[in-house]
């Protein structure tokens, strides 16, 4: 006597369908932690005092732009350009913001302490390290 | 039954998704005379910034050398008077007095007159005579001060400044914060500290560039990278903060033996630990007081102090000696030019 399947046990529509979300969701779960990570387009944050004064979407820029920030009581001439930014003069004494040069890349910051000023580039390709310290 | 089985693994990748798939939350401030930035993630991530920062600054109102409403500021100004400087500054006083005594008096808090003298504090520079040195020397070390519960007071001409130990103390407070609002993973950048939570949302920690010291200006130029969970890094460097006279340049980095910048064969000292407590004040007093002992002491001091971390020290005659303790935890940076090395 052949023996009966029980009705529990065999597949119906609603198993089918949770195991297609399994699928689904284990497929996405594998693109999330493969596929590199972008964070939207490459964009200039300028704070004074550690509060955001203007944000700069560098890839609508036709052409580079000087802008001239006055904070703390100094002045500072920043470059923008769709690749980066660059501090190319300040009347700052420690002249830092000057010496760290153009930076190119989402996390890198131009900072100046007298002027309580930062530029950060946010987003773009994460391609550097999480941090730099010194 | 087997419904239950199917649900289960999906409800686990469903929140492996909501874990891995956050976008960080990130907040910059100014305090302690340096940038700071703090990133994290998940549902807690945007209150445990706000708090972070109100502590930082909390911290920054209370151990500031510059702001005259500071229990710091108070204890430096009472001309040899007891000072009821609460018990966190207290405490603080005591860790920073073992990590001198520990060290042989190479991190020393008590030199924020000689600091003064260079124009460190006030970027007016200027090269003190060693007789003026001397003289501000004979009141710089631990003995001159005394902390008797939360009671603090200076001997005469004695100053103090915690720029050595503050951050390192500040990333430790951040680290718990993050802890306590539940968070399982971000980093807080405080200058040259970083305090490291967890891991990345792949999965994969942390990526600590160490900056090239010769070549400060350029922002992807590093001497190695670290690869850190759950662990604080601190680099001191005489290349961060320095001013040059008659062709010298003349760094931050004081020798309490000396007065004068230290001139140890080292470029930058690198110390890093597992974040437990108090271990990013360790690394913050650490970093300084190797990179004035130079290799070689450095090197027996960690083998002999009992403390548990690891170095990273770049030499000026172009070498980066790593400890064995961070074998896969670091690599060298191709192209940068240095001999890597690694030490027992």
């Amino acid at each position: 006597m052949p023996m009966r399947r029980s009705p529990e046990l065999r597949p119906n529509l609603w198993d089918g369908l949770l195991g297609l979300a399994v699928l689904l969701a284990a497929a996405a779960l594998g693109l999330r932690l493969w596929l590199p990570s972008a964070s939207g387009a490459l964009t200039a944050v300028i704070r004074v005092e550690g509060q955001p004064d203007e944000r700069v979407a560098l890839s609508t820029l036709t052409a580079p732009q000087e802008r001239t920030i006055t904070a703390g009581g100094y002045t500072l001439h920043l470059l923008l350009d769709r690749e980066g930014a660059e501090m190319m003069d300040s009347d700052c004494p420690t002249q830092d913001c000057v010496r760290t040069g153009r930076i190119t890349r989402g996390g890198q910051s131009i900072v100046c302490l007298p002027a309580r000023l930062s530029v950060t580039l946010e987003g773009g390709a994460q391609d550097g390290p999480d941090v730099v310290i010194g | 039954m087997k419904k239950k089985l199917l649900c289960f693994p999906l409800l686990l990748i469903l929140a492996l998704l909501s874990a891995c798939g956050d976008e960080p939350e990130r907040v910059q401030i100014i305090a302690m005379d340096t940038v700071m930035t703090f990133q994290t993630y998940g549902k807690a991530a945007e209150d445990a910034l706000v708090d972070a920062s109100a502590e930082v600054r909390r911290l920054d109102a209370l151990l500031s050398r510059t702001d005259p409403e500071s229990a710091v500021s108070r204890v430096n100004s009472a001309g040899g008077a007891p000072v009821e400087a609460g018990a966190e500054l207290s405490e603080l006083l005591e860790t920073a007095a073992e990590y001198s005594r520990m060290s042989g008096g190479a991190f020393d808090i008590t030199l924020a007159p000689v600091s003064s003298a260079w124009g460190f504090t006030t970027d007016s520079y200027r090269v003190p005579s060693q007789a003026e040195l001397d003289a501000l020397l004979a009141h710089v070390g631990m003995e001159h001060v005394h902390v008797s519960g939360d009671t603090v007071t200076l001997d005469g001409g004695t100053q103090i400044d915690l720029g050595a130990i503050a951050k390192g103390y500040a990333a430790d407070r951040v680290l718990d914060l993050y802890r306590e609002a539940g968070l399982e993973r971000g980093w807080a950048a405080l200058g040259g500290n970083v305090a490291a939570l967890g891991c990345r949302p792949d999965g994969e920690p942390w990526e600590i560039g160490i900056q090239d010291p010769n070549r400060p200006d350029d922002g992807n130029a590093y001497a190695g990278l670290l690869y850190l969970e759950d662990a604080c890094a601190v680099t001191s460097g005489s290349y961060q903060r320095y001013f040059e006279q008659d062709g010298r340049r003349y760094h931050h980095i004081l020798d309490p033996a000396t007065g004068a910048p230290a001139d140890s064969g080292l470029l930058s000292v690198t110390v890093v630990a597992d974040a437990e407590a108090g271990s990013g004040a360790m690394c913050d007093a650490l970093s300084t007081a190797l990179f004035v002992m130079g290799e070689e002491k450095a090197l027996d001091f960690r083998r002999e102090s009992g403390l548990d971390f690891e170095l990273v020290l770049v030499t000026e005659d172009g070498r980066v000696v790593a400890t064995a303790g961070l074998e896969g935890r670091f690599a060298p940076a191709e192209g940068s030019g240095y001999a890597y090395e690694t030490v027992s």
